[in-house]
């Protein structure tokens, strides 16, 4: 392959050769290999262009921090945009293509707003789009035409708008120990816990465990350190008591130590094993955590930072020895700290040249001398990168004097020839985890760091989380860590012998170089350190503030590398130590996570949906179904050629002219139950239930505690202790709710056991003239003429073997009974009365049709029960027993609640001929153009085939006393105005003749 | 007796599915015909209802929340503060407990058409089951015969634990294909077979 | 979160639903004070600190909880069954009245 690539070592399976492509152009890796890694080893270091200025970026790291190789991974029509080329592991066939560039990643014509830095600096987009006037456009609207413009020369990858045919989910996990992060210190909490039987589960982000153990070159305990955490993984394995689990990232600590996790199962694969999910987001509720998440390096800011080819000093350490890449032949080292040397020898090890080592520091230890020396690196202490040279690709550095206190000198400096520059400003413990957990970070000054508080809830850091840089005492904090989360005693673990001995972890406090030309900060979103010092200029103080001004932080890699410089030059400019500036707090997701993986399964298909047990009949049947909350329900049975008003017109007519049939078994129904039955139902409707004869029902009306009605229904007294209640469809789990607080927690002493029963029974309402004679020619055991089975009353009998129970009660005005069957018998009996019925042709008829003769009778459902009526203002004031206490009754006669001018429910005739329809005002004028004084407005419309009128009900201020007078439908959205009568809301059968035969 | 009609039958779908190459992770099945009825004590009633429990199935209840109990023919648990689901595998449970507990004790709910029971059962079932329950389904945690009142999403659910690798699922009738679709799409991962 | 149902064991906060402020009076159901029944029916204390509340577990065993929650942090000091415990009834606390 190319020279890039070492000859020997990594993790990478070299003979297993991958094939993908990069914007079009064929490349290949090895087995193991990441995007990052495998284009690096082509030789390839232009992978993106910035987010506003659209500068040629490289690789910066190795892992999920990177905030410049940024890709989009397509797979067919499928985009996913914006994924680190550092987190894409290769396969077969990945397509990846670079973002934000036009009309290709080596000629970017909007590279051109280079020269326009000015511009666009911090806080660009408040400033700009509140313009001043340009010609005839108001400054903000024409800005707003630009916006286009700018939002596409500035931004991230394109999201895709094919539907994403993967397979996520989600997948729910208890365990005593959860471990965050299988490095030395994770892996050594791990063992432990393991050891003692306690449940564990151990996650690593990367494709592999183990993490600084994996690239570090050390040895622990006389073994390399890859064996000696693939020796831990496998004993660990054995067990059954622990879950591994890679490629995983825990990206959310709640409380209750509730942690979310993605699992990336399929992403490394072209394509998922059968029936395995894309993403997995685990929920993981856990006993205890150890967090051993580690910690990042820290870029420098210094003028050209962030030109291809200057690449984070761990990073490249990675890339040589987990995957056999050199990311530079010739390489410079730009540090504040000792850990770059381990770098520089590493990359000296894998076969590059090391040009120099520039150090800000005046002094440096022996150790580091000698790691010079050892990879024959020219050594510059109390120097500083001040520039970088070179297009597209790094060709060379400019090197100047450097004192602490003062700077870079201005004058002077040399040149050296580099084609990758690596830097290292020191490290910062990923502590994201328990600052969501609600830990404030603490500075610590000596480390130039943030470290983890005390701990807050069920959690205990260890290892480089910990600010604890040297494996040795990293494995014996993730040793007694594993101990404390299981509360076992505690015991010397013992410091294993690593080697090389760790040098010091302490850096210089330099976090930029002050030279001329764009020196970066945010990387991804582009921002510099002038950025900062403009906003503390325009008077930015709070550190909250800065961020969501420069926008610091803020991009998808959520600052991670970022956030302390950033505020290292804040405080500068503030004139503040770092610790008073503060730090923000750090939100969940720590690292981007699929949408798809938090929906999961509940999209489509797989949407939980209730079916009545006659639903199968309805769509047999040509009933066009649609969903009434998460039911469904037939809307209409429409013939051939009928549109939807001619057919609910005709389901209507029929039952009113024979007989039709409808499923109501969506009705809430509930098993009220127990000697206090009665008395319960007395007091939560405001109508007397005690007095009901067994074998009858009643119409109930409820009140909420602040007076205004909430639901009604029919109750039906099966027996001295046990009633049937009914509620509407929609408000079914409300009402049980209502009544279980009561029960619970008002009145225990009660006794009374509620059961939804809703799905017990299949209910069937025949209505009609014709409808006693086909409930009378099918149903055996019991007689149901006017004797047995008067209005409201109850019979127990047979329909085609089947028990049934028939309760005589109208919804349509009709004579109509309604009949209940065990749901697993529901579509047997209707069955029997559909053949009893053809005869006389009844109809199976649907909800529009229900309406329609609802309407027609002035009965209230939801549409007027809205939460803001009373039941005077619907006319059902004389359901309010006087008699007794019920709930709302103390509330319903507040001053407002019966003040004249309500809105009262009436009926409205449309008098041009032209439908009506809900949501329409009622006023008074008729001047369409500027509609206004509105009365009030429509609840419900139909076209009412026994009137052979449009009609509505409509809740209209002052109400009866307008019936007879004239009024207008306003209905600007849908174009609608027109005259109407006002009339009573019962339009049908006042009297109610039909029903009581 | 008119046969009840299962809310499954256009989903049931015998035979093995999923990802069953290298055998079947879980069995799915329904278990029908059966009694479900709930039993529920008044406060300080329970040990009387638990007592009726014992001479009508033979099932043994120990004290405490949950606990429960299984023979070939009969299971029983307790759900819920008071409350127990008893279920019998032929019909006409409801009648016989209606006899037996007096109304100063508590009450009879006949679920048997309201309830659709669901057995899934197989090595991968705990597996299968943690994508749908946030429920610690581990022995230790959801000790054999014991049983919860849950809910996936908006579905309600009991379960039992009827053996070491098994579940017993109760859930509304008017949910049960939802339900189905969902406990199968869960488990082609692990590949299973409807009997 | 999790809420530890005393039936139930711990729980996800999916499976409660949130009925209201706990230790409210309700009124003497024949009371036509209305100055009471405001009270029980639109003040809350909304304390910031350790807070009353009354949680269904009604994915659950549908019980009502009394919990005692701070606001502030989200922990949770005690939970108990609201039957038994410290819940809206009668003359528990007078209208109106801060703890």
């Amino acid at each position: 392959m190319s020279s890039r690539r070492t000859a020997a070592g990594g993790r990478i399976d070299r003979l297993r050769t991958i094939r993908f492509t990069f914007d079009g152009r064929a490349y290949a890796g090895f087995q193991g290999d990441t995007l990052a890694s495998a284009l690096l080893a082509n030789g390839v270091s232009l992978l993106a262009r910035s987010f506003k200025y659209h500068r040629p970026r490289g690789v910066l790291t190795s892992g999920i921090d990177e905030p410049n190789a940024l890709v989009t991974v397509l797979r067919g029509d499928i985009r996913e945009p914006n994924i680190p080329a550092t987190m894409v592991e290769i396969y077969d066939g990945l397509v990846a293509v670079s973002q934000n560039r036009f009309p290709s990643l080596a000629y970017d014509v909007s590279a051109i707003n280079q020269l326009g830095g000015k511009f666009i600096s911090a806080g660009f987009y408040y400033k700009t789009f509140m313009g001043p006037v340009v010609g005839p456009l108001k400054g903000t609207r024409f800005w707003m035409l630009c916006e286009k413009v700018i939002r596409r020369a500035a931004g991230l990858g394109r999201a895709g708008l094919a539907p994403d045919p993967a397979r996520y989910e989600r997948m729910n996990a208890f365990c005593d120990v959860l471990v965050v992060g299988s490095g030395p210190a994770g892996l050594a909490a791990a063992r432990e816990a393991a050891a003692s039987g306690a449940r564990v589960i151990l996650t690593e982000l990367d494709p592999q465990f183990g993490g600084s153990a994996n690239w570090s070159g050390e040895t622990i305990d006389g073994e390399p350190s890859k064996a000696w955490a693939s020796d831990i993984v496998g004993e660990l394995r054995d067990h059954d008591n622990v879950r591994l689990l890679k490629r995983t990232t825990v990206w959310g600590y709640y409380d209750g130590n509730t942690l979310a996790a993605i699992e990336r199962v399929g992403d490394h694969k072209d394509a998922p094993a059968k029936g395995a999910p894309r993403h997995r987001h685990w929920t993981i509720r856990a006993k205890n955590v150890v967090l051993a998440t580690g910690a990042f390096e820290r870029p420098l800011v210094f003028p050209g930072n962030d030109r291809p080819g200057v690449m984070m000093a761990s990073a490249a350490q990675r890339y040589a020895n987990l995957y056999g890449v050199l990311p530079g032949e010739k390489i410079a080292i730009f540090t504040n700290n000792d850990s770059a040397y381990r770098a520089a020898v590493a990359l000296n090890k894998a076969g590059a040249t090391i040009a120099a080592i520039v150090d800000v520091r005046p002094e440096i230890s022996e150790d580091c001398r000698a790691l010079a020396r050892q990879c024959g690196a020219e050594l510059l202490v109390g120097h500083a990168v001040v520039g970088t040279a070179g297009g597209k690709k790094l060709t060379g550095i400019k090197v100047a004097q450097f004192a602490i206190a003062a700077g870079a000198l201005p004058s002077g400096g040399h040149n050296i020839e580099t084609d990758c520059l690596l830097m290292s400003g020191g490290w910062s413990p990923t502590i994201h985890l328990a600052s969501q957990a609600g830990a404030r970070p603490l500075w610590n000054e000596a480390l130039q760091a943030f470290l983890p508080p005390e701990a807050g809830q069920g959690w205990i850091g260890a290892g480089a989380f910990n600010g604890t840089f040297s494996t040795a005492d990293a494995i014996a904090e993730g040793f007694a860590a594993g101990r404390a989360a299981l509360d076992l005693p505690r015991v010397e673990p013992g410091t294993p012998h690593v080697e090389p001995a760790p040098l010091d972890p302490r850096p210089a406090p330099v976090f930029e170089i002050r030279a001329k030309g764009k020196a970066f900060v945010d990387f991804q979103h582009d921002v510099t350190a002038d950025d900062v010092r403009l906003a503390h200029l325009e008077g930015f103080v709070s550190v909250e503030h800065l961020k969501r001004y420069t926008t610091l932080g803020m991009a998808t890699d959520q600052g991670k590398g970022s956030n302390v410089p950033g505020l290292a030059i804040m405080a500068e400019a503030v004139g503040k130590p770092i610790p008073e500036v503060g730090t923000t707090r750090f939100r969940p997701p720590y690292a981007p996570v699929s949408v798809g993986a938090l929906a999961a399964e509940r999209f489509g298909d797989l949407k939980p949906e209730r079916l009545t047990p006659m639903h199968d009949w309805h769509l047999e049947n040509g009933a066009t179904m649609y969903s009434a909350g998460l039911w469904f329900r037939p809307m209409i049975y429409g013939e051939a050629g009928e549109t939807i008003e001619q057919a609910y017109v005709r389901e209507a007519r029929t039952t009113r002219e024979t007989a039709g049939i409808v499923d109501v078994s969506t009705l809430g129904k509930i098993a009220v139950q127990g000697p206090d039955a009665a008395e319960f139902l007395d007091r939560v409707y405001s109508n007397v239930f005690s007095t009901l004869a067994v074998g009858k029902a009643r119409y109930g009306l409820m009140l909420r505690e602040d007076g205004l009605v909430f639901d009604d229904g029919t109750t039906w007294r099966l027996g001295e202790h046990d009633f049937l209640m009914t509620t509407t469809t929609a408000n079914a789990g409300k009402v049980m709710q209502h009544l279980e607080y009561f029960l619970d927690v008002v009145w225990p002493e009660l006794k009374v056991h509620l059961t939804s029963v809703t799905d017990q029974w299949a209910g069937a309402a025949i209505g009609g003239p014709k409808a006693r004679e086909i409930l009378a020619s099918c149903v055996t055991g019991t007689r149901v003429d006017n004797e047995v089975l008067p209005f409201m009353g109850i019979v127990h009998g047979e329909i085609s073997g089947a028990p049934v129970m028939i309760c005589r009660l109208s919804f349509s005005g009709e004579m109509a009974f309604e009949v209940y069957s065990g749901a697993g018998h529901g579509t047997h009996v209707w069955e029997a009365l559909v053949e009893a019925g053809k005869p006389c042709g009844m109809v199976p008829y649907g909800l529009e049709a229900l309406g329609t003769m609802r309407i027609e009778k002035g009965h209230v459902t939801g549409a007027e029960i809205d939460g803001r009526t009373s039941a005077r203002d619907l006319h059902l004031g004389w359901m309010l027993s006087k008699k007794k206490p019920f709930i709302g009754s103390a509330m319903m006669d507040r001053e407002g609640i019966v003040a004249p001018g309500r809105l009262e429910l009436v009926g409205l005739i449309s008098l041009d001929n032209r439908p009506l329809a809900g949501g329409s005002h009622v006023v008074m004028e008729a001047y369409p153009e500027n509609p206004h004084g509105s009365l009030g407005h429509i609840t419900a419309a139909c076209f009412s085939p026994a009137l052979g009128k449009y009609i509505a009900l409509a809740l209209v201020s002052g109400g009866k006393a307008r019936h007879g007078s004239r009024a207008h439908v306003s209905d600007p959205l849908r174009g609608r105005f027109g005259p109407v009568e006002i009339v009573s809301h019962h339009f049908f059968d006042p009297e109610g003749k039909r029903m009581h035969g | 007796m008119v046969e009840q009609q299962s809310p499954l039958e256009p989903v049931f779908r015998p035979g093995s599915h999923g990802n069953f190459a290298d055998g079947v992770g879980v069995t799915l099945s329904e278990i029908a015909p059966c009694s479900i009825i709930q039993l529920a004590a008044w406060p300080g009633e329970e040990k009387k209802l638990m007592v009726v429990i014992g001479s009508v199935t033979g099932l043994k209840l120990a004290d405490g929340a949950g606990a429960g109990a299984s023979s070939d023919r009969y299971s029983a648990f307790g759900f819920a503060p008071g409350k127990f689901l008893v279920i019998d595998a032929s019909e006409g449970l409801a009648t016989t407990l209606a006899a037996k507990v007096a109304p100063a004790v508590g009450t009879v709910t006949d679920l048997s058409h309201g309830r659709i029971a669901i057995r899934i059962e197989g090595a991968k079932a705990e597996w299968v089951l943690g994508k749908l329950f946030a429920i610690d389904l581990a022995l230790a945690a959801f000790p054999l015969g014991s049983g919860i009142s849950t809910t996936h999403h908006d579905i309600f659910t009991l379960m039992q634990r009827s053996g070491p690798q098994r579940f017993d699922l109760y859930v509304f009738r008017s949910f049960a294909r939802s339900f189905w679709k969902m406990l199968c799409h869960a488990a082609d991962e692990v590949g299973y077979e409807v009997r | 979160m999790l809420i530890t149902c005393p039936h139930c064991g711990p729980r996800d906060i999916s499976e409660f639903a949130y009925q209201g402020e706990g230790g409210r009076t309700r009124p003497d159901p024949a009371s036509t004070d209305l100055e009471a029944w405001n009270a029980y029916v639109y003040q809350r204390l909304n304390t910031a600190g350790a807070h009353d509340e009354i949680w269904q577990h009604a994915g659950g065993c549908r019980s009502h909880l009394a919990v005692v929650r701070d606001t502030l942090t989200h922990e949770i000091a005690s939970v108990r069954f609201a039957r038994e415990h410290g819940a809206p009834a009668h003359g528990r606390r007078k209208p109106g009245a801060r703890k």
